[in-house]
């Protein structure tokens, strides 16, 4: 029996697509199944072809799956698109009325009249998603009663009617399969290890790390593809005694995170690309003043408006430099749904811990993808705070102390002793405006130097990871989302016999120097996967590192397949055999 | 010579930048006196600033203060309230910092009614860039970036207040000190937005506009029989051409941002337990 399983539901927005995907997800993170999803939006309101695509694993897996083993459509469109994506010996489960291409390389085709049964057995038509699940509960051996169980929780509040329809279509469809499809494939749901997971998305997990971490005041903007971190939060947050509020845009949000942080609230906003651009200005003021701040950067597809439902890695430039003047900024991205529970508590323990703005980069892929979560991961969660001062009356607080520690203690407002001013203007020790000469250079290195310091904190040493074989001489530097996809390649390269490592570190700035230079000693071929067209980190790796990069850039707003880094790994490892005196691909 | 000493422990002790005749240390008196009025305390007190010659008064003050960046100083307001209602919160800003630049602001913070006090120091020019024209500028219409006249109308700050809905708009004179004093005193007392318009002549680039001798001429108080729940009345004597109009334009009550913020806390209550494991139960 197969250990793992990749399904694909296709159809138009609105037939219900994503519900099955999603109880699925459900059902299966219950049995303890580990899970991965994909999922397009189409950029229509309503209607427009989407799909959601999940693989199901007995073990932990890093990426959604390339080719689909089990592939559900409900129109014809969705065949005549999706189709090509079946594996050889896949399964298609389609409507009735489809028709196939005469050609067939091996698949084994189901047909069911959904419609139908929903339309003139049930009388209710968007029941047809629910005869799906019941055709799909007997093709793959579904346990049906924690089916059932699912839906009476997902309908009983639309009453009794409503839960009636749809538990009528689950049967419906499972008698049909029964009676009228014979299982000639041997695709089955996992195993799993009966220790339930959290189903949850990556902008849920961002919510729910943010909360964890004792973040209280959102100030947000809607925008896509990261809306749903501030939707969760305003239902949710209150209950815990924090508050969410919608500003007139991003400019307003960012401010009133700088002025609550300020007060000494740990606060938070989300956005995406065109948000992240206006609130450059503010990121420099947080830096000037040295007030924490997390910002979440939702990437979507192109400069300006671009694809707002597509995904990419192009904002990574704007988030490392974005603000004018040498402003200090940390940079995080998180690699998975889980990771991004993790990062995000993180960038609000060195947000507080060093006093400046943290932007986390993820992308719409990684937001909008539903993964299984294992429940330690909320009770192991990186913890820092705020150093807060106690001043003696009488002497006039310093804020900013030069000497010592780069980080100096803050006073809040409220606090006996501690009137001060804080500015975006370059200032002297106690805030007040000073545009000299050594002033501004002392201030700056200041602030710098706390970027030195994150580098080597204990509290940043797991976010850097390796993988693959480490005596390797390929190697793969690789961030965010993209870090699945070479995860996964990495492993089918081992099974073709070629070698492979890779870095992946969840901090760009400062960049985690020591593990980089002893990884780039160590290979002699540097491959850069991401979701952007200049080569964003290769840019950076150049420039600070000055070594030769190999690029690997997509720019198609889906995210990179791992047979596209494989040829790349196989590329470079044949370069490397032939001792070329042209070592180097092209650069970027 | 007492109530002297007392207003004067709000000075921070840095000097004013301001140019000699600036109408703005008749405003840095009345806040001084008017804080030394209430009592408050200088820890609680937080002033909020943006970018021009105004938005440099937090320095002056003995206070928490947060000098910020062009336009901004609303919602950095906003933010300070929210995260600590106990704060006595003042933004002071210029007409160009508040209206150009920072125009999109006003009209959120003015609907959310948060419990801030806003003054709007009206000169009428951009001094600190040392004089361009402002959205205000009317009488003074060759600038250096207007050299051929105004493109523009001139915005009036308080007929704009009152649309925008702040519920407490009131409009004084620098050189009123008593009466500002009085406006500020009012402003921070009403709980909900305030939204004082100083006027203030700009010595160095436009005594024009905002002429002392103009607009003593010109000024005639609110009368005392105002109602100032009456907002259509309220906007026509703020926008009166004729005369300069000084004193409360609106007072009403209605709920503040922290009242509703603590609203959604009670309902959300309502919704599921206070603690993570409850709100991890969802994604079980």
């Amino acid at each position: 029996m197969q250990s793992d399983l990749v399904l694909r539901v296709a159809g138009e927005s609105g037939e219900g697509v994503i519900t099955i995907g999603e109880t699925l997800c459900k059902i299966a993170a219950r049995e303890g199944i580990h899970i991965v999803t994909f999922r397009t939006f189409p950029a229509e309101i309503k209607g427009g072809s989407c799909m959601i695509q999940v693989r199901l694993s007995e073990r932990r897996i890093p990426y959604h799956g390339e080719g689909v083993d089990f592939l559900v459509c409900l129109n014809q469109d969705a065949v005549d698109e999706n189709l090509p994506d079946l594996k050889e010996h896949g399964v298609l489960l389609c409507e009735a009325e489809c028709d196939l291409p005469e050609k067939n390389p091996g698949w084994t085709a189901y047909k069911v009249p959904f419609d139908r049964i929903a339309t003139r057995e049930i009388g209710s038509r968007i029941s047809k998603n629910i005869v799906v699940l019941g055709a799909l509960s007997h093709l793959l051996s579904l346990p049906k009663e924690t089916i059932e169980k699912f839906i009476s929780e997902k309908f009983a509040r639309k009453g009794k009617t409503v839960l009636d329809h749809n538990l009528d279509a689950l049967q419906r469809g499972f008698d049909f399969a029964r009676s009228h499809l014979a299982k000639k494939d041997s695709y089955r749901l996992p195993k799993g290890s009966g220790r339930k997971r959290l189903l949850m998305t990556g902008n849920e997990a961002i919510a729910i790390g943010a909360t964890a971490a004792g973040m209280r005041y959102f100030f947000g903007y809607p925008i896509t593809p990261a809306s749903e971190i501030m939707e969760w939060l305003a239902a949710h947050l209150p209950k815990m005694g924090g508050v969410v509020l919608q500003t007139e845009d991003e400019i307003s949000a960012i401010c009133s995170v700088a002025g609550a942080s300020w007060a000494g609230g740990k606060s938070m906003t989300s956005t995406s690309g065109p948000g992240l651009s206006l609130m450059s200005e503010t990121i420099g003021l947080l830096s000037m003043a040295e007030i924490p701040a997390v910002i979440v950067d939702s990437q979507r597809g192109g400069p300006s408006t671009g694809m707002p439902t597509k995904t990419e890695q192009s904002d990574l430039l704007l988030a490392l430099y974005g603000s004018h003047g040498d402003a200090t900024r940390v940079v995080m991205a998180p690699t998975s749904v889980s990771d991004s529970l993790r990062v995000t508590a993180l960038a609000f323990a060195v947000a507080e811990k060093y006093q400046l703005p943290v932007i986390m980069l993820v992308d719409q892929a990684l937001s909008a993808r539903l993964e299984t979560v294992d429940r330690e991961t909320v009770e192991r969660l990186p913890q820092g705070s705020r150093s807060c001062a106690s001043p003696a009356d009488g002497a006039p607080f310093v804020r900013y102390q030069l000497g010592g520690s780069a980080v100096s203690p803050a006073a809040l407002p409220g606090t006996q002793g501690g009137e001060h001013m804080v500015t975006g203007m370059e200032h002297d020790e106690r805030g007040n405006f000073a545009c000299d000469e050594e002033t501004h250079t002392a201030m700056t290195v200041k602030r710098f130097r706390k970027l030195a310091a994150i580098e080597s904190d204990p509290l940043v040493a797991e976010f850097c990871t390796r993988l693959g074989d480490e005596n390797s001489e390929v190697g793969i530097v690789t961030w965010g989302s993209s870090a699945g996809p070479v995860e996964e390649a990495l492993a089918i390269a081992k099974g073709l016999g070629i070698s492979a490592q890779a870095i992946i570190p969840r901090i760009l700035n400062p960049l985690p120097h020591q593990e980089l230079k002893t990884f780039f000693g160590k290979v002699k071929r540097v491959i850069v996967p991401e979701l952007n067209f200049v080569g964003q980190l290769a840019t950076l790796l150049r420039s600070t590192y000055r070594i030769p990069t190999i690029g690997l850039t997509k720019v198609k707003g889906v995210p990179l397949a791992p047979s596209e880094i494989v040829e790349k790994i196989v590329e470079a490892e044949s370069t490397l055999n032939a001792r070329s005196t042209r070592a180097y691909g092209r650069a970027g | 010579m007492e109530e002297l000493d007392k207003s004067c422990e709000y000075l921070s002790g840095v000097c004013p930048v301001w140019c000699p005749g600036c109408g703005y240390y008749g405003i840095l008196s009345a806040l001084v006196e008017a804080f030394a009025d209430l009592k408050l305390p200088t820890k609680e007190l937080t002033l909020v600033s943006g970018i021009g010659c105004s938005s440099r008064l937090p320095y002056f003050v003995k206070a928490y203060g947060f000098h910020s960046i062009h336009g901004r100083g609303l919602p950095i307001a906003q933010g300070v309230k929210t995260a600590n209602p106990e704060l006595t919160v003042l933004a002071v800003g210029g007409d160009g910092d508040g209206l150009a630049i920072g125009g999109g602001h006003l009209p959120h913070v003015a609907r959310n009614n948060v419990d801030i006090t806003y003054l709007l120091f009206n000169n009428a020019i951009y001094g600190m860039t040392k004089g361009q024209f402002s959205p205000t500028t009317t009488l003074y219409p060759v600038t250096k970036t207007s050299p051929f006249g105004l493109a523009g109308e001139a915005i009036n700050p308080s007929a704009l207040a009152i649309v925008y809905g702040a519920t407490f708009v009131a409009r004084g004179f620098s050189v009123k000190k008593e009466h500002l004093k009085e406006l500020i005193i009012q402003g921070i007392h009403h709980r909900g937005f305030s939204f004082i318009e100083v006027l203030a002549s700009c010595s160095s680039f436009n005594t024009t506009d905002m002429n002392v001798a103009r607009i003593v001429k010109n000024l005639e108080m609110i009368p005392e029989d105002h109602n100032p729940e009456d907002a259509i009345e309220a906007l026509r004597l703020a926008a009166d051409q004729e005369k300069i109009r000084l004193g409360v334009f609106v007072r009403n009550q209605r709920p503040t941002l922290g009242d509703k913020f603590q609203e959604m806390r009670r309902k959300a209550k309502g919704k599921g337990a206070a603690n993570m494991e409850a709100l991890l139960g969802q994604f079980a």
